[in-house]
C-alpha cells in the first residue's frame, strides 16, 4: 500500500469512526461494505480535498465506489 | 383543567464539572468555576478569563465518535445533560406513546464557534472548502432534534432562542405543554459554548465582561460594590418536566413541582434593564399568580445576578417593588457567582440549582459578596450556603433585548 492509499484509509476512518479501522480494505465499497451514508460522503469530499489540494466534483464522486477508486482518482488528479 | 407539571429528571454540564452531585457539592461549599482561558489564545482579548467546562466531560459514554466530530460544542454538551436527565427520570426509551413526549430547548448563540470556523476557512481557503455541517451544527434547534432522535420522542419539538432568558422561556414553555395537555413529558432546558475570540471580544467591545484576569475566582462578584461585569461561562442544563400523575404512576422521584410561569418584556432598550425594573417585576409577579399562592409564601430567589452594574441594582429594585418589606425576609443569591454566566444555558442550569435548593433545604450561595453595593440591601445569602426550609422558590433570569423569564418552583411533598 502506497501512502496516498493509506491517507485515504486514515480519512475515510476519521469520518467512519464507528467502523473498526482493520475492516477498511482497498476493494471496500464506500457505501454498500462501509454503510458510509450521503453526509459521510460530503465529510469525506471536504477531508481529501483539503488534504489533497485537489477539487472533486459531483460528476466524480459518481464513479467512485471503492476505497482504491478513491487512491486512484488522487493519483490521476496529482498528474 | 390546568395539570401539575413535576421535576422528576436533572442534568448538568458547566464549569463546576459534569453532573448533578458533582455540582451541588461544589455550589454549596462555594467553588468558583472561573479560570485563565484554555479554549483558545486569548492574548489580544481584554478579558481572558471564563467559566470553561472541564476537561474531565466525557461525551464519549453517551455519544458515538461519529455523531461527535459532526457536533458543534453547545451540542456536545447539551445532549450530555439531555442523556443525563432522562436517566435520571428513569423511563424507557423510545416509549409507547412517544407524540406524547416533547423537546424545548434554548440557546442564545448555538454554534456560534462553528459559524467563527467556517468563516475562517471560506476567507483563507475559499467556497468550495466549506465544511459540510456548519449549518446543522451552527442552527439552535439541531439540539432538541438531536434529543429526540436519541430517545425517539415524537411530540412539539422547537429550540427557543431569548439570549440570556433563552433556556428560562424554553422551561416555561415546556411547563405550558404539559400543563396544557399538550405533552404528558418535555426534555427541555438549554446549552451555550461560546468560549472564543470571537464572543468574548463581541462582549469586551459591550463593556460586559469582567476584566479581573488576575482573580478568576473573584470575578464573578454579584451585588458587591467591586463587581465589574459578568464573566462567561459554557454549560448545559436539561430537566425532564413530566405531568404529576404520569411520574406518580411509575413510581418516579419527584424532585419539585414548577407552578409558576411569568414572561415579560421591558420594552425599553438593546442592552439596558428597565432602570424601574418594571419588566422583571411584572415577570415575578405573573408567575406569584400564575401559581396562585401570596407573596409571602415565597422562601428563596435564585437571582441572574449577573455581577453588571445595570443588572444587580435593578434586580434588586425589581425584587423589592413586588415584594415590598417581605423583599427583606427572602433569601437570595446569585449562582453564577461560581458559574459565571452561561447566556442561554444559565435559566436552566439555575432552575435545577433552585429545585436543588427545594430538596435539600440548602441555599447555595452568592460568593465574592464582600462589600455589599449599598442599592444592593438585600438577603444575598452572602459567602456561606445557608440551611432553610424552603416551599417555594423563583429564578429569575433577564435577557439582553428586554425579556424577561421568572419561574416560580415547590418543594415536592
Amino acid at each position: 500500500m502506497d501512502d496516498i492509499e493509506k491517507k485515504v484509509i486514515d480519512l475515510v476512518a476519521e469520518v467512519l469512526v464507528d467502523v473498526n479501522k482493520e475492516h477498511i480494505k482497498l476493494d471496500s465499497k464506500i457505501v454498500e461494505d462501509l454503510g458510509a451514508e450521503s453526509l459521510d460522503i460530503y465529510d469525506m469530499i471536504a477531508l481529501l480535498e483539503d488534504e489533497f489540494g485537489m477539487e472533486i466534483s459531483d460528476e466524480d464522486v459518481e464513479k467512485i465506489r471503492t476505497v482504491q477508486d478513491v487512491a486512484d482518482f488522487i493519483k490521476a488528479s496529482q498528474k | 383543567m390546568r395539570r401539575r407539571v413535576a421535576v422528576t429528571g436533572m442534568g448538568l454540564v458547566t464549569c463546576l464539572g459534569t453532573g448533578v452531585e458533582v455540582n451541588w457539592t461544589r455550589l454549596i461549599e462555594g467553588i468558583s468555576g472561573i479560570r485563565p482561558i484554555t479554549l483558545f489564545d486569548s492574548k489580544r482579548c481584554q478579558t481572558k478569563i471564563a467559566g470553561e467546562v472541564p476537561t474531565d466531560f466525557d461525551p464519549w459514554q453517551y455519544v458515538p465518535a461519529k455523531e461527535l466530530r459532526r457536533l458543534d460544542r453547545h451540542q456536545q454538551i447539551g445532549l450530555v445533560a439531555a442523556c443525563q436527565a432522562v436517566d435520571n427520570a428513569g423511563f424507557q426509551t423510545p416509549p409507547d406513546n412517544p407524540y406524547r413526549y416533547a423537546v424545548v430547548i434554548g440557546s442564545g448563540i448555538g454554534g456560534l464557534s462553528t459559524i467563527e470556523a467556517g468563516y475562517e476557512v471560506l476567507r483563507e481557503k475559499g467556497p468550495k472548502r466549506m465544511p459540510p455541517m456548519v449549518i446543522p451544527m451552527a442552527v439552535v434547534n439541531l439540539l432538541p432534534g438531536l434529543v429526540a432522535m436519541r430517545f425517539g420522542f415524537k411530540g412539539p419539538n422547537f429550540g427557543i432562542v431569548n439570549a440570556c432568558a433563552s433556556s428560562a422561556s424554553a422551561i416555561g414553555e415546556a411547563y405550558r405543554l404539559v400543563a396544557s395537555g399538550s405533552a404528558d413529558v418535555a426534555i427541555t432546558g438549554g446549552a451555550e459554548a461560546v468560549v472564543g475570540e470571537f464572543a468574548i471580544s463581541a462582549f469586551n467591545a459591550l463593556r460586559a465582561l469582567s476584566t479581573r484576569n488576575d482573580q478568576p475566582s473573584k470575578a464573578s462578584r454579584p451585588f458587591d460594590r467591586d463587581r465589574d461585569g459578568f464573566v462567561l461561562a459554557e454549560g448545559a442544563g436539561m430537566l425532564t418536566l413530566e405531568e404529576f400523575d404520569h411520574a406518580r404512576k411509575r413510581g418516579a422521584v419527584v424532585h419539585a413541582e414548577i407552578v409558576g410561569y411569568g414572561a415579560t418584556s421591558d420594552a425599553y432598550h438593546i442592552v439596558m434593564p428597565d432602570p424601574e425594573g418594571s419588566g422583571a417585576f411584572h415577570a415575578m409577579n405573573l408567575a406569584i399568580q400564575d401559581a396562585g399562592i401570596n407573596l409571602e409564601q415565597v422562601d428563596y430567589i435564585n437571582a441572574h445576578g449577573t455581577s453588571t452594574d445595570l443588572n444587580d441594582k435593578t434586580e434588586t429594585f425589581a425584587i423589592k417593588r413586588s415584594f415590598g418589606p417581605v423583599a427583606y425576609k427572602l433569601s437570595i443569591s446569585s449562582t453564577k457567582s461560581m458559574t459565571g454566566h452561561a447566556l442561554g444555558a444559565a435559566g436552566a442550569i439555575e432552575a435545577i440549582y433552585t429545585t436543588l435548593a427545594l430538596e435539600r433545604g440548602i441555599i447555595p450561595p452568592t460568593v465574592n459578596l464582600d462589600s455589599p453595593d449599598p442599592e444592593c440591601d438585600l438577603n444575598y445569602t452572602p459567602n456561606v450556603s445557608v440551611e432553610r426550609r424552603l416551599e417555594y422558590a423563583i429564578s429569575n433570569s433577564f435577557a439582553f433585548g428586554g425579556q424577561n423569564v421568572s419561574l416560580l418552583f415547590r418543594r415536592c411533598c
